[in-house]
């Protein structure tokens, strides 16, 4: 074969990478772009160009701001915990024999459940008159503990945040189980041998060597903690007076709901600005500790 | 080689492209003009869906036009109906709010069919208040579904079985609600999650205090937001929830469990609008009445307005087949139909006489019918009347005031700001 024709077998091969690309990333991202330069009310169909005013009205905005804030507790949250709840689970299971197949069924079928339908059900179990969660509550004698969960600002986040914990833990047990599979057994018995307690050979002898693993786990929760919206728009709806917004249902309201197509799509651009940069340093850190021969 | 991957790069920017663009006519492509496209919203129950579909097949067996039904859920279906509108595959006949925020907008873009024409042509009959609500610009766009008021519809039962008569003063139902709430049953099913319910509150306490007039001067512009009236209002809200007269943590209750609350027996009150009588006949087994929200000194007015309307695509190929759907919505037949089968009130003059309606529903017509004809005083549902900015600072405030984070001051001067 001719240099010539392995150039252009190489561009026919990359060519429907490079489309889909053009297609669904770059042409959407210069779209989101443009609407973010023009007072878009959804059905105008010459909007007038504004220039950075959306910017400006961004920066100043307290709700984005709020909204902001809700983001950096769902990130918080949203990744720690499933993190640390799906490694202590992923580790126990991994040391179970019997049954290991049934609980690590149990632990991922929340994952596989559609958002909305666990949406739905967890507002049916946190409703404040016929909820679960408050007869249960009541039934055990913590009645004055029951409260209306996703109508109260000071909880709803938390409610709401409680609920996705649960609904992901699963899939960071059964990716983390896989991982522990290649763990070397021998490293771990040479330190229990030495002395080294449970949370001793986690820390220092199984988590390093599924590090990578965990690492691409972290990067998927934590920019999904910046996307969040699915579960917060099913729950709450942002609400009350806007105490759960995050800058997705934020923009989502302020787009599909008010109309501004424009300011909406800025806040959506907001949303990739800041999630970009994390997951790409901790895609780097991911392939630095592959290459290094760390883990799994 | 290189022709080849020049021909399949031109084929596939023609397909982009061509997915980028709109057609050029509505309908969905379909060029039968004995055939339209017809979107609506979900509709609550399941059992109105049927009776659409039993009308329009009705509508098809009379004039041989067939209607192609598309269903979208409500609360998407201003995104799906923009979308669809503007890339010129929209439906023929759609149903839609009839606000300036809703089909008002959708004018200003030059979305929707000129009925002035129609109107004039097939001489309908649509009460005058309610044909200017499609009037923008001088242009008639839609014809009005029905009317609608939000009152309070309360369990008889739970009233007799307590010794309480049918409020007539704020002051009436205040002790009420109290004599209610100390029985163990919650006074007022009311729910404020979804956001909207909170303007149909305040409309209903707002209309009342200050009449017809007063609130027309406040959707005018001509009175502030901020009036004492309007902090009064808001008043009544925040301290009937801090009484424990509405339900638990209402922003917290979703419209269907208040409802169910009602239905069920555990709320005595509905606070709610007249587009409910019908399911509420379907699930209750105790007598019902239905009474404006009490005024300090009477008994206080109903806040009227329109229900969603039907308008034409202005793209669409098949004008002649869809104003003769609008016409058949505007019969006698179709409005005794309406009433009997809906239970719900045309916007045009029907002849009620003969028509089999139970008490409850006969009483929401003789109200209605006083609104339509202007012999009685009537209030305003806010919401289809303004932006869809001043609705979120009012849905927003009202929720901010079942939950404490801001007092009714704050509330009413973000009303005025988002005027």
């Amino acid at each position: 074969m001719t240099r010539r024709a392995q150039t252009r077998l190489g561009i026919l091969l990359a060519a429907p990478v490079a489309i889909m690309t053009i297609v669904f990333f770059l042409f959407p991202l210069v779209n989101a772009v443009y609407y973010s330069l023009v007072d878009f009310n959804g059905i105008n169909p010459n909007p007038a160009f504004i220039g950075l005013a959306n910017f400006a009205e961004m920066i100043f905005d307290p709700e984005v701001w709020h909204a902001l804030g809700n983001n950096l507790i769902w990130i918080i949250g949203g990744t720690a915990a499933p993190l640390i709840i799906g490694l202590l689970v992923s580790v126990l299971l991994w040391t179970t024999r019997r049954g290991a197949t049934i609980y690590r069924i149990i632990f991922f079928l929340p994952y596989v459940l559609p958002g909305v339908a666990i949406g739905i059900v967890w507002g049916w179990i946190y409703d404040p008159v016929s909820g679960w969660l408050n007869q249960g509550l009541t039934a055990i004698g913590l009645g004055g503990l029951a409260r209306g969960w996703l109508g109260d600002p000071n909880i709803a986040l938390y409610a709401v945040l409680a609920t996705a914990v649960w609904a992901s833990t699963g899939f960071v047990i059964v990716i983390l189980l896989s991982a522990l599979r290649n763990v070397d057994v021998e490293l771990v018995d040479a330190a229990k041998i030495d002395g080294a307690n449970p949370p001793q050979r986690l820390w220092y002898v199984i988590l390093p060597q599924i590090m990578p693993v965990f690492l691409m786990v972290l990067t998927l929760t934590l920019v999904g903690g910046f996307s969040v919206f699915d579960i917060i728009f099913i729950m709450t709806g942002g609400g009350p007076a806007g105490a759960t917004n995050t800058i997705g249902t934020y923009a989502y309201s302020q787009a599909f709901e008010l109309s501004r197509i424009g300011y909406g799509t800025t806040l959506a651009l907001l949303i990739t600005v800041l999630s970009v940069p994390f997951a790409v340093a901790l895609n780097r850190l991911q392939r630095r500790l592959s290459l290094d021969g760390t883990g799994a | 080689m290189r022709k080849q991957l020049i021909v399949a790069a031109v084929a596939l920017s023609a397909m982009t492209l061509a997915g980028c663009t709109g057609g050029t006519g509505g309908g969905g492509g379909d060029s039968d003009p004995d055939s339209i496209r017809f979107l609506i919203g979900q509709p609550e129950d399941n059992a109105d869906l049927d009776l659409t579909k039993a009308d329009l097949a009705a509508f098809t067996e009379a004039t041989g036009i067939e209607v192609k039904l598309d269903v979208v859920p409500s609360e998407n279906m201003r995104t799906v109906l923009q979308t669809q509108l503007r890339s010129g595959e929209g439906p023929d006949v759609f149903g839609y709010d009839t606000g300036p925020g809703f089909a008002g907008a959708l004018e200003e873009a030059g979305l929707l069919y000129d009925l002035t024409d129609a109107y004039a042509d097939n001489d309908w009959p649509i009460y005058d208040f309610a044909q200017e609500r499609v009037t923008f610009g001088g242009k008639i766009v839609g014809i009005p579904n029905d009317i609608e008021s939000v009152g309070l519809f309360y369990n008889k039962d739970i009233f007799d079985s307590l010794g309480l008569a049918q409020p007539e003063t704020l002051d009436d139902l205040t002790a009420a609600a109290d004599v209610i709430r100390d029985s163990g049953v919650i006074p007022f099913a009311v729910s404020d999650k979804e956001g909207w319910q909170g303007g149909h509150l305040l409309s209903m306490v707002l209309s009342s205090e200050v009449g017809g007039d007063a609130m027309e001067g406040l959707i005018a512009g001509d009175t502030s937001w901020e009036s004492p009236e309007v902090v009064d209002a808001l008043d009544v809200l925040a301290s009937y929830n801090s009484d424990g007269l509405f339900t638990p943590s209402p922003t917290a209750v979703t419209y269907d469990n208040a409802n169910a609350l009602f239905y069920s027996g555990k709320a005595a009150i509905n606070p709610t609008g007249s587009w409910l009588a019908q399911d509420i006949e379907r699930n209750v087994d105790f007598g019902v009445g239905y009474i404006p929200f009490p005024a300090q000194d009477g008994p206080g007015i109903f806040s009227g307005g329109l229900g969603s309307g039907l308008f034409i695509s202005a793209t669409t190929t098949k004008a002649d087949a869809a104003i003769k759907f609008l016409d058949w919505n505007v019969t006698q037949e179709h409005g005794r139909w309406q009433v009997e089968e809906q239970q719900s009130i045309p916007a045009f003059p029907v002849d009620t006489e003969g028509i089999e309606a139970t008490p409850l529903f006969t009483q929401i017509i003789a109200d209605a019918a006083k609104i339509a004809d202007g012999t009685g005083d009537f209030g305003y549902n806010v919401d289809v009347l303004m932006s869809d900015t001043f609705n979120e600072a009012m849905w927003d405030g009202i929720q901010a005031i079942l939950t404490g984070q801001k007092d009714a001051d704050q509330v009413a001067a973000d009303l005025e700001k988002n005027f």
